[in-house]
């Protein structure tokens, strides 16, 4: 008896869920269209009634440019920084067509789950971006994405207390007030190193060249960090103590994203100014600091379905339209050549920022898998600085245990 | 003499009780302190992440309101609803799978007795989530994975492995004499009828705290809604949605709602664990008379 019911259960479970299988895979075309099933990822503000729904939008826009095919859209929500992790996790249940962050590139390629862009639509995105922005998605040669944003981070400071002239040297910004620097976070500090002459393999590109942080240039920026922490002026902005101080005036200048740019206008007002990184004076030579700099890329989905469907798609998400929209409704800073040269766009501060940082002060984040090796021993610098265990005496030797551990695999 | 003895004995009493109490004063201080802060961070009017005063400079009861109304990005109603159902489906599947398999166990006997218990013993050695991406996929085979059905999904996952976790309860009906449940057979009742009419009224105590644990247990959890849920926003939990409002991109703005929200979690458990309570007491008084 107990066997029989047992065998109903299983029996009843099995066709259960053969007929789940069976009813989602079913797709008839009616009248010469094709009926096509598209499933999108964004952040959630994209798709927010509030900030204007981008996504909906621009699919709509879409649909309604391609009556030959008969689209329904099924959105989902990922952000940049996690949809890697979701698509590489289990491609076939993911979206055709997400948002992802650019140093995320090499995790969802290791696992076959991103394609490559070709032909008209290659030529395409090489048309709207500038090199450095293609060079972000691309990897062995193939690009794997159409940028859509620019990703980094940059100076806002207190207009009232630094005139435009002395936000171009940090030094001369902490005679004249307080200056707070992410100094833990190992995607900030390495700005002083690449300003005296360390790089990550090479040009970024070039595993076998690996980690240069060590050597005499790696520690006279150590030093120069350790003074810069016991300087009375110097503030170490974590767990958001920077943006507290922008608003009880404690602190006049920060170094932090797009991300923030509301909270600092709502902080200073007009006061707010907004600029690419400041240099440094080493042993009394200007050196300049390097932020990270990524984009926001529309990525396809190797195992979709409905491929072409899914790449014009893209194309269309990272197009002149597509970023203008996305501009006007949350302020996202477009990649799109035209957009960057359009002066209405560039008259507003946070972007001509961003974009000055991007050309100028910024090395592109390397998207190779060694880079992984490279976050934990710069935010244990910072921190070993924080709390006094690398001073003067031993700045040497640690700085160049920290450039062991970067080229080392071992965790 | 004898009375001054009487009173030095006293003194000393009262000193080490002033020491005792003393101590524990400040270990209770230290111990609610976190917990009075997040009250306190709810309510507070200025914005962001980080202040420097320990006490909020003014306090507002819009981080609540905001958590309820403002829900085109972050839908925490929707949220709580969704938990909430979770949680009570699972609570009352599990707390029946634990206590069915604890009776069964303590009063019947039958060849897989103990190697089933063996077996329960080491599958409990490892942790659930090891078998995370496991489940996943098959969830994902079987269907599950999309709208509606991650909420049954979740169900499942949080409840189907319960029946492991029989040992507290199953050691509390062994304290039970057997001799009662002899007496019942020969008076004609059948396993049923002594499981719901015998055990479970003498055994409230255990069952309420089953029952406790088998809320809290899908009601906080993390990890395996985070794995199934995916992409899916309609169907998070409050877990994944705390955690979203701790982003970079959301946590100046929402991290007084989050306070507000890790208060407000607190509230069905602490209404279950209150309106339960009362049977503590009456079932350890209770026992078997006579």
């Amino acid at each position: 008896m107990r066997k029989k019911a047992l065998s109903v259960l299983l029996a009843s479970l099995m066709t259960a869920g053969l007929a789940v299988t069976g009813l989602t895979g079913c797709n008839n075309s009616k009248d010469g269209t094709e009926s096509i099933r598209l499933m999108v990822w964004s952040p959630q503000g994209d798709q927010s009634k509030d900030q204007g729904e981008w996504l909906q939008t621009c699919c709509n826009a879409f649909a309604e440019e391609h009556p030959e095919w008969d689209i329904t859209f099924v959105y989902g929500v990922a952000d940049e920084a996690s949809s890697a992790g979701q698509v590489s996790q289990d491609a076939q249940a993911s979206a055709d067509v997400f948002l992802y962050a650019n140093d995320n590139l090499t995790t969802m390629t290791d696992a076959d789950a991103l394609a490559k862009f070709g032909g008209k639509y290659l030529d395409e995105i090489k048309a709207s971006n500038s090199e450095t922005s293609l060079a972000s998605v691309t990897k062995d040669g193939e690009v794997y994405g159409v940028p859509f944003a620019i990703n980094t981070w940059f100076m806002f400071y207190d207009k009232s207390v630094f005139t435009e002239e002395d936000v171009k040297n940090l030094d001369t910004m902490l005679e004249k007030g307080v200056v707070a620097f992410p100094f833990t976070n190992s995607w900030y500090l390495p700005a002083f190193y690449f300003g005296n002459g360390c790089t990550l393999f090479g040009d970024g590109t070039d595993a076998s060249l690996g980690a240069d942080f060590g050597g005499e240039k790696a520690r006279e920026v150590t030093d120069y960090l350790i003074d810069l922490e016991s300087n009375p002026n110097f503030r170490i902005d974590d767990l958001g103590s920077g943006i507290a101080g922008l608003r009880d005036g404690s602190i006049n200048a920060i170094f932090s994203g797009s991300w923030d740019a509301g909270a600092v206008q709502e902080a200073l007002g007009d006061n707010m100014g907004v600029a690419a990184l400041p240099t440094y004076t080493l042993n009394g030579e200007e050196k300049q600091m390097y932020s990270y700099a990524g984009t926001k890329a529309v990525g396809v989905n190797a195992q979709s379905k409905y491929m072409l469907p899914a790449v014009e798609l893209a194309i269309f998400l990272g197009n002149e339209y597509s970023q203008r929209l996305h501009y006007e409704l949350e302020n996202v800073v477009p990649t799109h050549t035209a957009l960057l040269a359009d002066g209405d766009i560039l008259s507003n501060e946070v972007v001509a920022a961003i974009n000055d940082t991007f050309n100028r002060t910024s090395i592109l984040q390397p998207n190779l898998a060694e880079m992984a090796n490279c976050w934990t021993p710069v935010e244990n610098m910072g921190k070993g600085i924080r709390n006094g265990s690398i001073t003067h005496e031993n700045s040497a030797e640690q700085t160049e245990m920290m450039n062991e551990t970067m080229n080392s695999d071992g965790i | 003499m004898k009375r001054e003895k009487m009173h030095s004995a006293k003194t000393r009493r009262f000193i080490n009780n002033s020491i005792v109490h003393a101590v524990l004063g400040v270990l209770a201080v230290i111990w609610v302190f976190p917990i009075v802060w997040v009250i306190l961070t709810s309510f507070r009017a200025e914005k962001g992440s980080y202040v420097s005063t320990f006490l909020p400079k003014s306090y507002t009861i819009d981080n609540y309101i905001k958590l309820f109304t403002d829900t085109t990005i972050l839908d925490f109603p929707q949220m709580f609803m969704n938990t909430l159902f979770i949680a009570v489906c699972s609570c009352i599947l599990s707390t029946f799978y634990v206590l069915a398999v604890s009776y069964c166990l303590s009063r019947l006997r039958f060849k897989l007795r103990k190697p089933y218990m063996n077996m329960a013993m080491i599958l409990g050695l490892f942790p659930g989530f090891m078998s995370m991406i496991a489940v996943y996929f098959i969830l994902k085979a079987l269907g599950m994975t999309e709208g509606n059905l991650i909420k049954l999904a979740l169900i499942l996952v949080y409840s189907g492995g319960a029946a492991l976790g029989f040992q507290i309860a199953k050691g509390f009906f062994d304290t039970i004499p057997i001799a009662v449940d002899e007496a019942a057979l020969l008076d004609g009742c059948t396993r049923w009828q002594i499981f719901t009419k015998i055990t479970l009224p003498l055994s409230k105590p255990i069952v309420i705290y089953t029952t406790l644990t088998a809320f809290m247990g899908p009601w906080l959890d993390f990890i395996f809604a985070k794995v199934i849920c995916r992409a899916n926003s309609d169907q998070y939990t409050i877990a994944i949605g705390l955690w979203k409002m701790l982003e970079k991109e959301y946590i100046d703005n929402w991290y007084t709602c989050f306070a507000a929200g890790a208060v407000l979690i607190s509230v069905p458990i602490a209404a279950l664990f209150l309106y339960m309570q009362r049977y503590y007491v009456d079932g350890l008084s209770g026992a078997v008379k006579g």
